[in-house]
């Protein structure tokens, strides 16, 4: 822990801790292109140059590149470190355009910052300049290669930190050029954060190119509602419409960067087919006409059948604000108890991993970089939680082994061992690393009640073909010594999350540090587990509506569509409802079927509090007020003239204040804090994790792992899991986001192919599909044979897809 | 001066796509599995299909990446960042004019303005019969016999004007003698 001084300030910092980063720490900002703490530092800029006066090192240094050291004496204002910066920045200014008005990067321009701090603010050089060829990169990313200035931050984030080999640098001297060998779409899920990242405007934000100015903006620190991870976001909104998200530094979630789901989300808010006025019977009605009616209606309803006759559906991406009051509401009216997913399967698996989950098993995002062995157990963390993805990178380049046990052919930006397990076979396969754990290995010590326990399991756990390399991969857990579990909750079982649970608690006692992680189905599934009581199934409600006891259905913010897999069925059951009521911010196929209609405020209006897969309680502020913008009532021009005392398009309100409206009709946002320490019986404060109360560990039980089913190895199983694109609900309707939405396909073990007849490039017309759905076949011999692998996708016919699927898997 | 980007780049004459041949690809096949890691031999690859091929075309840098599992970028990244791989097509005597310290004390200038005019082209471009391309390279260590010159990777100098007209007579003859090969 050396102590230094700088400009005449001492601080003291621990060990290896370079002279830039020490001074931030006194709030200082020493000029820098190249450095970034993510990255490291490489001294490529040479604009981060510091006096050092006294101690170890003398003369100008690079500040990036030395380590601070004990009685260092700094000077960011040496006179010759102020001239070489100045120099510095002159020779970078050589080749760059003087033309930062039309530049989008200006206003927010590292750049344009350093050259008029730096004292530049007159070219000398009046030479031609080198010039290049722009490219283009896609939808996300634009490209204007003239502005830079050789930092390399680009390419060392490309390629180092994310992992993806499709951009970088070429050419040498002044020709050097960052780009992609030719003009193409970025193959990374993680590109937008060029944009964050190039200190000039190289990259910038393409579908809110030339918006506005940062000065411009109204922002606001947010959440990403688009995962279970709930990173971090600074909100830009200008006109009444959020047209920007960037990363905000988060140290226990997403660290300095988000991914391309998150970043290019935000459309759906300003869609011109937002839903924004009240609709009585799909007409248009006043806010007040329609709320009156819901309350009068659904109380006559209740009057005849009882609180039982009515059903309430919330959803995992509604704030806890909108589902502590429809748990209020059940608790006040007697209704139904909500039910916030109308995927069982799914909140089965949800509900177990919860229970498993206490204050000392739960690890955060960013701890995951700092384990030593990942084990991965039917998760996707591309698909289902893309910067996840990064942080196994992050361990990966430490010398972390990371392992994924999965039915789909799992692809990480890393190198990873990756063993294919059919979705049965999940939890049999963690026995399996439970008994390589236990088995010949000395470190963890069982008391006689475990000793019998893992006998059993032993003698009961069924061979399955990976038994031998799961057992071998059990008993390297046990040397480990920063383990981390990863679990995922929509393709493995019930049983997969607390048997990880268990695993983890034996290994626990070998090793430094371990922990579990649960990538959750939506953004807010956790606090819909806290508030709402998760349990409730979808099902047994549907099968109440269609048996005529619930004769009345308030559906808040949840396209039931979009997660229930029979469509045809759920549309029969809707139409017998007495009352459909339905709240919502987006258009779906559930909104055009209420009966009423309530437009919602969506995150950027509303704001509100989210519980991520950690359980880490996070608030988005509101960003704007809400209303039609007025680039589109406008259409490019003045706005219409027209005299008004409310906003056009500013109808909708929070989803909690009509939940409210229907309890207590209280105005004011609820505090959730005192909700979820009721729930939780802890306090809890912004930013910091809820802890649930402790969960068990009870042993496997036997009987699914040992007889589970057996003669599976002929038989086909369909498994639709989430995609980076296409299968998020609100980040669906972004078109920036279609663009790189892939053909809809199956993937499928080349074995599997071939007993059902189909080669690579084959296109299925799913029959009787609306609208007409076509499948392409590829083939990845990563996948389990067996398994027929298709995305989740929003819009497409389930049904008809599923129905094709079932007639394939029936033969 | 400054030489702007596209006179590097100007595509002069068309490629024309050679089949290589199975037994050198088995070659290269077998080095690069002999070595830790396929990377190390990026150059060679490179240098095998330039060889072949006459530059290192868009069809040989996929190539080569196939077979070193690189991305295309990234054999690119190595392939711009030497002089002596052609991302372009070439003539069929590259001219490398060495233009660092002692070769410019002995007159490079002289040599690269004779060359100039006496092929009709600048840096970056090749002669309009396909046989010249005049590339500028740094020190190539034959300071001893300044100014010097690269002839499809032999050296010449010290070199004159007359010696250099002799020397493009020279290959001028032997293109002649045997039109299309290369080397
Ligand atoms: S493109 Fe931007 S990030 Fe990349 S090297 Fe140039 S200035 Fe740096
Ligand atoms: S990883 Fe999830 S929470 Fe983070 S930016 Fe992407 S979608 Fe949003
Ligand atoms: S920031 Fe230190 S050299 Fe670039
Ligand atoms: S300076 Fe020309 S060969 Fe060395």
């Amino acid at each position: 822990m050396p102590t230094l001084t700088i400009d005449n300030r001492p601080v003291t910092v621990p060990d290896g801790t370079k002279v830039i980063t020490a001074a931030e720490q006194l709030g200082i900002m020493i000029p820098r292109f190249c450095y970034h703490p993510a990255l490291g530092s490489v001294g490529a800029c040479r604009v981060c140059a510091v006096g050092f006066k006294e101690g170890p090192i003398k003369g100008v240094e690079m500040s990036c590149m030395v380590d601070a050291q004990e009685g260092m004496v700094v000077a960011t204002d040496d006179p010759d470190a102020v001239d070489l910066r100045k120099h510095v920045i002159e020779l970078l200014m050589l080749h760059h355009p003087h033309d930062c008005p039309v530049c989008d990067e200006g206003g927010h321009c590292l750049l344009q910052d350093m050259t008029i701090s730096g004292g530049h603010g007159r070219r000398r050089y009046a030479g031609a300049k080198r010039t290049h060829l722009d490219q283009d990169l896609g939808p996300l990313v634009q490209h204007e290669m003239n502005r830079c200035i050789q930092c390399y931050r680009c390419s060392r984030f490309y390629q180092q930190f994310c992992g993806y080999r499709d951009l970088g640098v070429t050419g040498i001297g002044t020709r050097v050029y960052f780009g992609r060998s030719e003009p193409g779409t970025l193959e990374s899920p993680f590109s937008g954060n060029l944009t964050d990242i190039c200190p000039t405007g190289v990259y910038t934000d393409k579908p809110s190119r030339f918006y506005g100015r940062r000065w411009d903006y109204e922002r606001a620190p947010s959440v990403c509602i688009h995962c279970s991870l709930g990173c971090s976001l600074t909100v830009s909104a200008r006109y009444r419409k959020a047209v920007r998200h960037e990363a905000r530094f988060n140290a226990q979630v997403n660290g300095h960067f988000i991914c391309d789901r998150g970043r290019y989300a935000y459309a759906y808010a300003s869609q011109p087919e937002r839903p924004r006025d009240a609709l009585i019977a799909g007409r248009p009605a006043t806010l007040a006409q329609a709320a009156t009616q819901m309350s009068e209606r659904l109380a006559a309803i209740e009057k005849g059948t009882g609180p039982d006759g009515i059903a309430l559906m919330g959803s995992a991406r509604s704030s806890l604000e909108t589902q502590a009051l429809l748990a209020r509401l059940h608790s006040e009216k007697g209704w139904r108890t909500p039910c916030f997913s109308a995927d069982d399967a799914a909140t089965r698996v949800v509900s177990s991993a919860l229970n498993t989950l206490n204050a000392t098993n739960t690890i955060a995002l960013t701890e995951i970089e700092g384990a030593d062995t990942v084990l991965l157990v039917g998760a996707d963390p591309i698909g289902e939680a893309p910067m996840l993805a990064l942080a196994l990178r992050q361990a990966q380049r430490d010398g972390s082994r990371i392992i994924t046990v999965d039915p789909r052919p799992v692809t990480l930006p890393c190198a990873h061992d990756h063993i294919a397990v059919s979705g049965d076979d999940l939890a049999t396969a963690v026995a399996h690393l439970i008994i390589g754990a236990l088995e010949p290995s000395r470190e963890i010590a069982l008391d006689a009640d475990q000793q019998d326990r893992f006998k059993t399991l032993k003698q009961e756990t069924r061979d399955i073909p990976a038994a031998a390399e799961l057992r071998a991969i059990g008993h390297a857990l046990t040397t480990a010594w920063r383990p981390a579990f990863v679990c995922g909750t929509t393709v493995p079982d019930p049983d997969v999350p607390p048997l990880m649970g268990l695993l983890q608690a034996l290994v626990q006692t070998s090793c430094m540090w371990s922990g579990l992680f649960f990538p959750l189905p939506g953004a807010n599934t956790f606090g819909a587990h806290c508030l709402g009581g998760s349990d409730a199934l979808f099902e047994p409600l549907l099968a109440a509506v269609e048996a005529g006891q619930v004769k009345a259905l308030v559906v808040v913010e949840n396209d039931l569509f979009s997660e229930y897999p029979d469509q045809q069925r759920l549309a029969a059951a809707l139409e017998s409802l007495e009352l459909l009521v339905v709240m919502d911010c987006v258009p779906s196929a559930i909104t055009a079927r209420a009966d009423i209609f309530l437009p919602t405020q969506t995150i950027y209006e509303a704001g509100g509090h989210y519980l991520n897969n950690e359980g880490r309680l996070q608030v988005a502020t509101p960003v704007i007020a809400g209303g039609l913008s007025i680039m589109d009532t406008g259409g490019g021009n003045h706005p219409p003239r027209e005299f008004r005392e409310d906003i056009p398009g500013g109808t909708p309100r929070p989803a909690w204040q009509y939940v409210a409206g229907l309890a207590t009709g209280e105005t004011d946002p609820p505090d959730v804090k005192p909700l979820l320490d009721e729930a939780l019986t802890a306090g809890v404060a912004d930013g910091e994790r809820v802890s649930l109360p402790s969960a068990s560990r009870e042993w496997p039980s036997i009987e699914r792992i040992g007889a589970g089913p057996e003669g599976d190895a002929g038989g086909l199983t369909l498994i639709e899991s989430a995609a980076t694109f296409g299968s998020e609900p609100l980040a669906a309707f972004s078109t920036v986001l279609a663009e790189l939405t892939p053909l809809f396909g199956v993937t499928v073990h080349s074995e599997t192919a071939q007993r059902l007849g189909w080669r690579a490039g084959d296109r299925i017309v799913i029959p009787d599909s609306a609208p007409a759905l076509e499948v392409v076949v590829t083939l990845d011999d990563r996948a389990a044979p067996g398994v027929l692998l298709v995305p989740r996708r929003i819009g497409i016919d389930r049904t008809a897809l599923r129905r094709y699927m079932a007639h394939l898997l029936a033969e | 001066m400054l030489r702007p980007r596209g006179a590097f780049f100007e595509r002069t004459i068309e490629p024309l796509e050679l089949h290589v041949s199975e037994a050198l690809i088995e070659k290269l096949k077998n080095e690069i599995a002999a070595v830790e890691h396929p990377r190390e031999l990026a150059v060679d690859v490179m240098m095998a299909l330039q060889d072949h091929h006459g530059y290192l075309s868009d069809a040989a840098r996929d190539q080569a990446a196939e077979l070193l599992g690189m991305s295309a970028l990234e054999v690119d990244e190595l392939a711009t960042f030497y002089t002596f791989i052609f991302r372009e097509p070439v003539g069929r005597y590259v001219i490398h004019v060495c233009d660092s310290l002692i070769c410019w004390m002995a007159g490079e200038e002289n040599i690269v303005d004779h060359l100039r005019q006496q092929l009709q082209i600048d840096f970056g471009q090749t002669t309009a019969d396909g046989l010249f391309t005049l590339l500028p390279v740094c020190c190539i260590g034959y300071c001893d016999r300044a100014p010097a010159i690269l002839v499809n990777r032999r050296v010449h100098g010290p070199l004159t004007n007359s010696r250099l007209d002799e020397l493009l007579q020279k290959y001028r003859a032997e293109a002649a003698e045997k039109p299309g090969s290369n080397v």
